[in-house]
């Protein structure tokens, strides 16, 4: 069987009055069915615009330059209204950022998700949201979205995601408006809930533990396409690319006490057309001539696919390191 | 020793109970200190009473019972404290007027104190610097800059005054992980030359502990550990605090 979702080359572009912005450079991204996935990568590159292009899902100031994104096997792009309406309602599930803008405020939590379902009964209604494990479905059935938690709020927006059996669910940074013990809960509710439907998820988000926790596969994003996509445990244990492993050093948790985080200089590039040079070049500290010449394209290397023209020097260096220590 | 710059003493806060709902007990029992200089990290689950013991540390609610000292002195009114203590909080757009361009933004804290205008102009240019932003950020309005940005604003904002005392209330909980770790970096320079006593909430553990010098976890209004944030890097004493660093990391 094909793969749920594919992304060719795909070129997304937002035209502004006075600057044509790049935010997706001919990204290629591949989504197995029953697995998950998380996009990560800084604001700016480059993840929201490709998660939402799953359900063409873009702002009316976003346009397609080139390239296509299948789901099961249909372009979203050629898709008619109906035929995007219906992939819409039976194939994928949304989730959300923030479940206050998610849900409407003047209808009871019970009625939307009643309407996800398809006008359902409250019996239904009610096992959905034990589903998703809502203490006491009854009272947040009544209680209008500005009543309950943002935990809570965030269950029933999952509920109405996964309300119609999707092949696929598209968390958006599902859980920052969230509390901490609250985010875990709610990524292992949607872990679980994805498990046993059999369904993909893919997660974006900025966060790297979190999605080393609760993602199967990783893809680093950077300059509008993922710059290192393979397993989570691979990526993150042994980064192949400059950019994934200045974000694990970013991050606040690896570091021993005393040490001083090193944020990565600069800032994410706003393309204004299809990069010819490696993206991070101008932030990277191994850059070298070739970087500002040549395009990286994704090849494999040691069970990953980057796209960086020292992805091998980068991990010889790691185990060098590893060889030194004690 | 000086006088820590704030003190608790036995505090407890009490949120009044209504018809059908007993009094809760948000905060127990808390005594800590904080010194010149030191910033205290404050790690907890949702509910924990991390936030209201932030607002009995910035005199916004009086503890039921117990006392509050401020540089030596009992509290007194928030109106006699002007200046001398601050805040940041998660979301910079919370802090920062829509329609005030930033630099109006910065200034307004000198305003209430009194400051001359000229004297407010060069202190405003000299905070924005000090924060690692450029002064021609001053004429833009907030939703002109990054989240970044705004966030090193809202700080700005909040140590124009040159506070003794300063809570950051999840300050770097909305940021990219990169950003963040600018942040974090800019508060531990910022304190370094200006010795002001912090206090950190955040639910992220990681980011407190390379912020702070000491780490107190509360559960249920209660603080069930407080130590060194080396502590944290190993094992903690409280079998609660080596569930939260499991979950974290």
């Amino acid at each position: 069987m094909s793969a749920l979702i594919e992304a060719r080359g795909l070129t997304i572009a937002y035209a502004a009055r006075e600057r044509h912005a790049v935010a997706l450079d001919a990204a290629d991204l591949t989504v197995e069915r029953d697995e998950s996935l998380a996009l990560v990568g800084e604001s700016g590159s480059g993840k929201t615009t490709l998660g939402m292009a799953i359900g063409r899902l873009l702002p009316p100031e976003a346009r397609r330059e080139s390239g296509d994104l299948l789901v099961d096997g249909h372009s979203v792009f050629v898709a008619g209204d109906e035929e995007l309406r219906a992939l819409r309602r039976d194939k994928l599930g949304f989730v959300f950022q923030n479940p206050m803008t998610a849900l409407d405020p003047t209808m009871r939590a019970g009625r939307q998700v009643a309407l996800a379902l398809g006008g359902a009964n409250a019996e239904t209604v009610r096992e959905l949201l034990a589903r998703v494990e809502l203490p006491d479905p009854d009272r947040v059935m009544r209680s209008f979205p500005h009543q309950l938690s943002g935990g809570m709020a965030q269950r029933v927006v999952i509920a109405m995601a996964i309300a119609r059996k999707p092949l696929a669910l598209i968390a958006d940074e599902p859980t920052a408006s969230l509390d901490a013990s609250v985010r875990d809960r709610v990524m292992e509710t949607l872990g679980r809930l994805r498990a046993e439907t059999r369904a993909s998820l893919v997660i974006l988000s900025h966060d790297l533990r979190m999605v080393a926790r609760h993602a199967g596969r990783v893809a680093v994003m950077y300059g509008g396409r993922p710059v290192e996509t393979g397993p989570v445990e691979r990526v993150l244990k042994q980064p192949a690319h400059p950019y994934t492993r200045a974000l694990l050093r970013a991050g606040a948790g690896g570091e021993k006490p005393g040490e001083r985080l090193e944020p990565i200089a600069g800032s994410p590039p706003v393309l204004a057309a299809r990069a010819e040079s490696c993206a991070f070049a101008p932030r990277c500290p191994m850059r070298q001539a070739v970087c500002s010449q040549n395009r990286p394209e994704p090849r494999a290397v040691e069970g990953r696919l980057v796209a960086c023209h020292f992805a091998e020097a980068m991990l010889a260096e790691r185990h060098a390191v590893e060889e030194t220590k004690p | 020793m000086s006088e820590p710059v704030v003190r608790l003493r036995d505090v407890w806060v009490t949120y009044r109970g209504g018809f059908f709902r007993p009094a809760f007990d948000a905060v127990r029992e808390v005594s800590l200190d904080i010194a010149a200089g030191e910033t205290l990290g404050l790690v907890g689950e949702s509910g924990s009473g991390k936030s209201t013991l932030g607002r009995v540390c910035l005199g916004l609610t009086a503890p039921s019972r117990g006392e509050m000292f401020f540089e030596g002195q009992p509290f007194g009114r928030l109106r006699n404290r002007r200046g001398q203590l601050s805040v940041v909080l998660q979301f910079p757009e919370w802090a920062l007027n829509p329609r005030l361009r930033c630099g109006r933004s910065v200034e307004e804290p000198l305003v209430v104190l009194g400051v001359s205008a000229e004297e407010r102009k060069r202190r405003v240019a000299a905070m924005l610097e000090h924060v690692g932003l450029d002064a021609a950020i001053a004429d833009r309005l907030p939703g002109q800059l990054s989240g970044g940005q705004r966030q090193r604003v809202a700080i700005a904002r909040a140590l124009v005054t040159e506070p003794r005392f300063i809570v950051f209330d999840e300050a770097v909980s909305a940021l990219d992980v990169s950003v963040q770790a600018q942040v974090l970096n800019l508060i531990r320079d910022l304190q370094a030359k200006h010795g002001f006593g912090a206090l950190f909430i955040s639910h992220d553990i990681a980011a407190t502990r390379y912020l702070c010098h000491r780490i107190a976890v509360m559960r249920e209004g209660e603080i069930v550990e407080i130590g060194p944030s080396e502590r944290f890097y190993g094992q903690p004493e409280h079998e609660y605090s080596r569930a939260l660093l499991a979950a974290a990391l």
